[in-house]
């Protein structure tokens, strides 16, 4: 299906620039007195299967666009406003490449996206390649930042991160509450994403003292998990990790609960639904004291309130982990902007390298890079579901309630 | 492994089956008669299961009772679409019209996209979570509700086809296009009414599987696939033979998910679908002739 793609919006950008040319050769007073425009670009899966996820992290990155640009653009480059570039990836790897090199063409400054990490570990070559600023968007595969690449950065939490510190705040919490974990099951999706999450609960086990008594891949577009959650319940775990995207996770944790799993927990790791404010509306019962780890704004941060309230309110909906990315990340870029005062992309893959962000809304330290391009502070918050909003309840001390645990319905 | 959960994994792959099985039948009607491989199917279906949604949202239409509007609706769209789009098509080659029903699906999945985003949209019906417990096994009130409505299909279809008029010229267009023009069979006419009846078992089975799953726009290639082995393994243009095959597909699932580690369930159905197709490639029930 890879055949299917539109050259329109390209071309019409040319007649745009085109007609902006022509506009400045008249009037070349004026131009110079506006401020030039900084070009960013994002490639996110806007059609296809993660179509709706890549809306919500869209949604994010406009609100902070337009935030920067009424607050008076980047202002060591004279008040330069960002110019959203957009391309579409439908999730897939071709497509993603050749959007990121469409829009390194047209110039853009830094590229942010694509969402899936197997169209993330093929377009950081061409950004390399093309000397391009590539700031790396919900993609949590470890294996990204590998290679000694100098223009890949990522701001949230790896795989490995994501997934051993949710697991070691819920290992802490259960022996907060006197219930050790001993036994562990994971469900995850068999793409790179699941996969990597599921590796790391695997090898977490041995350093955290839990068994690991049952680990199930499944395909995202199975439409039936009842045999895969009757083997776990067999298994008798204590807790049940899951991993997977939207529609995936929501049959689980419907047919677990319909099966009466039997575990003091059902926790998501980087779960695009448990923490989900669309999903927990929508199944206020079945999601109630859900837990999921997961990239989170900081509750106790009075910016990421006043952020959260303006996402409210300008799209209708909860701001959930992927606009809270969408948003950050590009004020990452911001930040760098204004260090570099340039759009020369070395500059600014410099500055960028030397981030150290404090002014933030995340659940984390500063934000700071090392060598690889992974934020060095980067962690996951444990979220709870309660009284049907998601809320922090881990680390201790971004934590706006206290978890409850063990959940007797879960139990059941 | 217990007994219990090799019961949980049969009453579930029966169910699934059913589900697989009622999917497959549109199809395997529109491939008897036009010998087309309608890659637009899944994509029919989801159109249906939005028709199903708004209907309940909107004006509160039971999905069950909303059969009784899309049914009637997508068997126009569908006679629609095959008048306007395959019938100029049908001196064109094979992959032709392959192409022609992808494209199809494609537009409608993204016209889809366009109109409803790509939000995951689920039904909230008051039964939507009913279930009960045979032995150790949990049975889905709205899954056994499906696969029971995939077993009457087919059995209506069966009867609609050996007992009706209409039903036997479309069964004489499938055997013998040429004679049953000769005999004064209007072929255009069935073939459009043959792919309107496809469409109308698609939007069937959309109503019956909204309850208990979710509405978006690619909701179809969750069953497309499978629906594709199903018709194949049960012989393409069989109904009996469709069902037959869902609950193969889904039984072999199902057990293979329970037993198997990873997600080698699915390689289990292929390897299923690679050797009928190599021993028995008319199908495991026969061809067309099975109807």
């Amino acid at each position: 299906m890879s055949f299917v793609h539109v050259h329109g919006s390209g071309r019409r950008d040319f007649l745009k620039a085109a007609g902006a040319a022509a506009a400045i050769a008249a009037f070349p007073a004026v131009a110079r007195a506006q401020a030039r425009a900084v070009k960013v670009g994002y490639i996110l899966p806007v059609t296809g299967p993660l179509a709706f996820e890549a809306a919500l992290a869209l949604n994010g990155i406009q609100l902070a666009v337009d935030e920067i640009n009424a607050g008076g653009g980047v202002k060591s480059l004279g008040g330069a406003k960002l110019t959203l570039l957009p391309g579409d990836t439908q999730n897939k790897v071709d497509l993603g490449k050749s959007e990121a090199q469409r829009l390194i063409d047209q110039g853009v400054v830094a590229l942010i996206g694509p969402f899936s990490s197997l169209v993330a570990f093929s377009v950081r070559q061409d950004t390399e390649k093309a000397k391009t600023p590539f700031l790396l968007l919900a993609a949590v595969a470890d294996n990204l930042t590998e290679g000694g690449l100098k223009y890949t950065f990522r701001m949230q939490p790896n795989a490995r991160a994501m997934a051993t510190l949710t697991v070691n705040n819920m290992v802490e919490m259960a022996k907060a509450a006197n219930l050790p974990i001993k036994r562990v099951a994971i469900m995850h999706e068999d793409g790179n994403f699941g996969t990597t999450m599921g590796n790391h609960v695997e090898a977490f086990a041995k350093t955290s003292g839990y068994e690991l008594v049952q680990r199930v891949p499944y395909s995202l577009r199975s439409p039936d998990f009842t045999s895969e959650l009757a083997k776990v319940k067999a298994a008798k775990p204590d807790l049940l990790l899951v991993s997977g995207y939207y529609g995936d996770s929501k049959l689980i944790a419907e047919t677990a609960s319909k099966l009466r799993i039997g575990v003091s927990a059902l926790v998501g790791l980087a779960n695009a639904a448990y923490s989900n404010p669309k999903f927990i509306a929508e199944n206020r019962e079945l999601t109630e004291q859900l837990f999921d780890g997961n990239y989170w704004h900081n509750p106790q941060s009075s910016r990421a309130r006043a952020v959260f309230d303006a996402y409210q309110k300008r799209f209708s909906s909860t701001m959930s982990n992927h606009g809270v990315q969408g948003y950050q990340v590009t004020f990452v870029l911001r930040d760098a902007l204004e260090r570099a005062a340039s759009t020369d992309r070395d500059k600014v893959r410099d500055a960028i390298a030397k981030t150290n962000l404090t002014d933030h809304i995340l659940t984390q330290d500063a934000i700071r890079f090392d060598d690889a391009g992974e934020n060095v502070n980067a962690s996951p918050a444990l979220i709870q579901v309660q009284n049907g909003k998601p809320v922090v309840v881990g680390p201790a001390r971004f934590a706006e309630s206290k978890p409850a645990f063990p959940v007797a319905k879960w139990k059941g | 492994m217990t007994s219990g959960l090799l019961l949980q994994a049969a009453v579930s792959g029966i169910l699934l089956g059913g589900v697989y099985g009622l999917v497959a039948s549109g199809l395997t009607l529109i491939f008897g008669v036009l010998r087309i491989i309608n890659f637009a199917h899944g994509a029919v279906m989801m159109l249906a299961m939005y028709a199903s949604y708004w209907l309940f949202v909107l004006y509160g239409v039971d999905p069950y009772t909303s059969v009784l509007i899309t049914a009637p609706l997508f068997f126009l769209i569908g006679a629609g679409i095959e008048k306007a789009l395959i019938e100029p098509n049908r001196a064109a080659a094979e992959h032709n019209q392959l192409l022609l029903t992808l494209g199809l699906a494609l537009f409608i999945e993204n016209l889809a996209l366009v109109l409803w985003q790509g939000d995951f949209r689920t039904l909230r019906v008051p039964y939507a979570n009913a279930s009960f417990v045979i032995g150790e096994a949990l049975v889905e009130l709205p899954r056994l509700i499906a696969a029971a409505g995939a077993v009457l299909m087919a059995v209506a279809l069966f009867a609609f086809l050996r007992l009706t008029d209409l039903g036997k010229a479309i069964r004489a267009l499938a055997e013998e296009p040429e004679g049953a023009m000769l005999v004064g069979i209007d072929v255009a006419r069935i073939r459009a009414t043959a792919f309107g009846i496809g469409a109308a078992c698609a939007a069937v089975a959309g109503a019956l599987i909204t309850p208990f799953f979710y509405v978006a726009p690619d909701v179809g290639e969750s069953f497309n696939i499978m629906a594709f082995v199903v018709v194949v393994l049960g012989g393409m243009g069989n109904f009996v033979g469709a069902l037959l095959g869902g609950l193969i597909v889904g039984l072999a699932e199902s057990l293979g998910a329970a037993l198997l580690p990873g997600s080698l369930k699915q390689l289990v159905v292929f390897v299923i679908f690679v050797l009928v197709l190599l021993f028995r490639p008319q199908g495991l029930f026969g061809g067309s002739r099975g109807r």
